[in-house]
């Protein structure tokens, strides 16, 4: 079966003018930057997918590409058997698209108002949107927020109306730029449950950016970790997890000018008078054993819990790659 | 540091904030300067066919235009906050200078220099020297009364824009006023009669921004040059009274 | 490509168009400002033109004003000229602030949907502003253009408002290359001023600038929707519908061809 989304030798370079006097801006000094490097990739139908790397990777200028709104220099994609950039519109009718930094809803109008409008720009039945409207919005908990405009929304409760709105012309594809940016915890793991289900009962394939790893835990099934525009890793989430997820980093803050723990899988990272960093791997203990260490202890003003900072585990993956 | 020197730092700040996209700086000047040609070209084109409206020729309306040209252009340039400040108000962007040991309105006043202001003081400049009939011994008295006309065009604005300590829908309502101070300065006081004549000397004070300054250039005499002083001073006072009434009120 | 049902999309534009409307009913403040400079300019200009017609010097233009004045014209200029949404402000913000995403990702033409979207703005100015200017015009005691003449302005002038959204969307447009637009607005507008007869009907222009001005896309704004309370017929009113009709065929075709440059430019590049 013929992948859904095939990307082949995708290269993308952006040109900018460096900053200068009043010459440069009659002759421009330019720079320029390779954001994709030879991109391949496959996806099939229905699978759940996870684009992640650190920042100036190369996740949202593929995802701008596969969604038509941006040209690679090189190399070719198809989605839904359409190149996005030449059939921009037709293709348009068949994804949905949710970028985490900018609405597509009508901030001075209610809700509803933004859909209604929607489903005029797509060209929906009446009747089956309105089906699909009161199915999405019992499914989303945004009865309570239909009569309100959008921009008095809080950040957790818009990204749920933006998701509704990417998915009320029933796409087959969607795709998902930073969905959870900027939301606090139960936000996100709201967003993330909606994201599942919405693409398991309706057998959408999704492909999602994002550097947090928990988006990628919990909503996909295979992970492509790009760096520097090129692919260091693909492949799927539970093998990912299994080589470079399984650690924490735990901050204590105590009263004791150190903090010291005997445990297995424990390693200590770093020490500051009052303030000690434990790295956990949690395949051979759990977080909770080393807290309830800790606070048997004594003394114990703060704890944190942490993943490791994305762009360690990028260098983990990265020196993995080197290395195998 | 002293005041005024303080605020010359802040005003410098701004301008070379101003100058950084060299590009889009030379864009604002032209278009305004460009702009700015536009209207004179009319005014020249009315001129080479009527001659006069109410007694007042070319020249005065050089003067006129002149005066409000450089007017508006010094407030632009050297106190270019004038023109966002309701908006500053509105968005509590005053709580950051209130933790500081400062005067606030001097703050809000030099913290933007509009670039495009340079096109109306280039204008205005031109004006004034080129077309508006002007000796050299005009010069002590224009220089007092665009001090004038100035304090009065920027008290304006400082007086509406503090409307938003209290009324959220200041913010399009300064602009306005100030929209209309720049119309009606922008026509022959001889067009001014009646009611509108009273609004142009109070609510919208056209005639202390151009219409005064004119008649005291063209006739010269003391009571001309009181008056100015009066309406600068007055329009000062009446503002920075209703602005730190206006702070008082956002600080309880 | 767009959904080709013409329906489809004379309802979306629609839709939109209503969204504008909605939007410009809601900024009642806004809408009295501009309301309140609308009476402050045809009051300023009716008042200029009549102290000019009293003077009536020798050897000037004045023998050329029309017996009823020009209060008249100048209100519907204004009246056309204060109703065009600042279209140009909206293109520029999309394009600077990568917002044109967005919209990039649906299936509909960009251009269209802000253009249906300002027609509504203008469509609510426009009574607006209409309204109050025939209540000013009722109480000034200037002579009451007919029932059929009414009729003609309000058609030549919501086409005239149109061609000024076209003119100012190519303003806009100018985003993609300039990232600030209000150079290019400002020479634009001041071009619709003097071109387009803003303050004087283009019959008291020189010959040469004259034979210019009239065929310029401003005389279609401004000019040809006033100029029938000047000079009444149905041939003023034909030929001012003529030009209106030709320039919003030239300034949509151009718009088209520049959105596709920008957009190419656009999809090269990125924001």
């Amino acid at each position: 079966m013929s992948p859904i989304i095939a990307v082949r030798n995708l290269r993308k370079r952006y040109r900018y003018a460096k900053a200068g006097g009043l010459l440069s801006s009659v002759f421009p000094d330019y720079q320029y930057i390779d954001a994709l490097d030879a991109l391949s990739f496959d996806i099939a139908a229905g699978e759940r997918v996870a684009i992640i790397g650190p920042n100036g990777a190369g996740k949202s200028t593929t995802l701008k590409i596969l969604t038509g709104i941006l040209e690679p220099g090189e190399g070719t994609a198809s989605v839904l058997g359409l190149t996005p950039w030449r059939e921009r519109l037709a293709l348009a009718h068949r994804i949905g698209v949710v970028f985490g930094q900018r609405s597509q809803l009508w901030g001075d109008l209610p809700v509803r108002e933004s859909f209604a409008l929607l489903r005029h720009i797509y060209t929906q039945p009446a009747a089956v949107f309105a089906a699909r409207l009161d199915r999405l919005v019992q499914r989303f908990a945004l009865e309570a927020l239909l009569q309100q405009p959008v921009n008095r929304l809080s950040l957790g409760q818009r990204m749920r109306c933006e998701l509704v709105a990417s998915l009320l012309h029933a796409p087959s594809v969607l795709f998902l730029d930073e969905p959870t940016i900027g939301l606090d915890i139960t936000a996100k793991a709201a967003m993330r449950d909606l994201i599942t289900q919405q693409a398991h009962d309706d057998g959408q394939t999704v492909l999602l950016t994002s550097h947090d790893t928990r988006d990628i835990e919990l909503v996909c099934e295979r992970v492509i970790v790009i760096n520097a525009g090129r692919i260091v890793v693909d492949q799927s989430t539970s093998e990912l997890r299994r080589r470079f997820l399984g650690r924490k980093l735990v901050t204590i803050r105590s009263v004791a000018p150190v903090v010291t723990l005997g445990l297995p899988g424990v390693t200590l990272r770093s020490s500051e008078p009052h303030q000690t960093l434990f790295e956990v791997d949690t395949g051979t203990l759990h977080v909770e054993r080393l807290i309830e260490a800790a606070l048997a202890i004594g003394g114990i003003e703060d704890i944190t819990i942490e993943d490791p900072p994305m762009e360690e585990v990028i260098r983990d993956i990265y020196a993995s790659a080197g290395s195998g | 540091m002293g005041a005024l020197a303080l605020y010359l730092r802040q005003v410098g700040a701004a301008i070379r904030v101003s100058f950084a996209d060299r590009a889009n700086f030379w864009l604002q000047l032209g278009g305004m300067t460009v702009n700015n040609g536009f209207v004179l070209l009319l005014w020249f084109m009315f001129f080479a066919g009527f001659r006069s409206v109410g007694g007042w020729r070319l020249a005065d309306v050089a003067l006129m235009i002149g005066i409000l040209a450089l007017s508006v252009g010094l407030a632009g340039v050297f106190a270019g906050g004038y023109r966002d400040m309701a908006a500053v108000i509105l968005r509590d962007d005053v709580d950051a200078l209130l933790t500081q040991p400062r005067a606030i309105l001097p703050r809000l006043l030099a913290r933007e220099s509009i670039a495009s202001a340079w096109g109306d003081v280039i204008v205005g400049a031109i004006l004034l020297a080129r077309f508006a009939a002007l000796r050299w011994s005009d010069l002590p008295v224009l220089l007092f009364v665009l001090c004038g006309s100035l304090t009065v065009f920027l008290a304006t604005g400082v007086l509406f824009a503090s409307l938003a300590f209290w009324v959220r829908g200041a913010r399009s309502f300064a602009r306005d006023v100030v929209d209309f101070v720049i119309l009606l300065s922008s026509y022959p006081g001889s067009i001014y009669s009646g009611a509108m004549k009273v609004v142009v000397y109070t609510f919208v004070p056209a005639g202390f921004v151009v219409l005064v300054p004119v008649a005291v250039l063209r006739e010269h005499g003391l009571p001309g040059l009181l008056t100015m002083a009066g309406a600068a001073v007055g329009y000062a006072a009446l503002a920075g009274t209703v602005f730190m009434a206006g702070l008082r009120r956002y600080r309880g | 490509m767009t959904s080709t049902r013409p329906l489809a999309a004379v309802e979306r534009a629609l839709a939109v168009l209503r969204v504008g409307a909605d939007a410009t009913l809601a900024g009642r403040a806004v809408l009295f400002g501009r309301g309140v400079f609308y009476l402050l300019v045809i009051a300023l200009l009716a008042t200029f033109w009549d102290l000019v017609a009293a003077e009536r010097l020798p050897g000037t233009l004045s023998s050329l004003l029309p017996a009823g004045g020009l209060a008249v014209y100048v209100g519907v200029t204004e009246w056309i000229t204060l109703s065009v949404p600042a279209i140009h402000l909206r293109l520029e913000d999309d394009i600077r602030s990568g917002a044109i995403e967005a919209h990039l990702l649906r299936p509909a033409s960009y251009p269209v949907l802000r253009i249906s979207e300002s027609c509504g703005g203008l469509l609510v100015r426009q009574g607006m502003l209409g309204a109050i200017g025939v209540v000013a015009l009722l109480l000034s005691g200037h002579a009451v253009p007919s029932a059929a003449m009414w009729i003609c302005l309000v058609v030549l002038g919501v086409l005239g408002g149109f061609v000024g959204i076209l003119l100012f969307a190519l303003v806009g447009m100018s985003a993609f290359w300039l990232r600030r637009t209000i150079p290019i607005y400002l020479c634009v507008q001041k071009m619709s001023f003097l071109l387009g007869g803003l303050f004087a009907p283009l019959t008291l222009y020189p010959a040469w600038l004259r034979g210019i001005s009239e065929a310029s896309p401003f005389a279609a704004q401004l000019y040809w929707p006033a100029v029938i309370v000047v000079s009444p017929g149905a041939a003023t009113v034909l030929r001012a519908f003529t030009y209106e009709v030709l320039w919003i065929a030239i300034l949509s075709t151009l718009l088209a061809m520049i959105w596709r440059v920008g957009l190419q430019r656009m999809l090269r590049q990125g924001i």
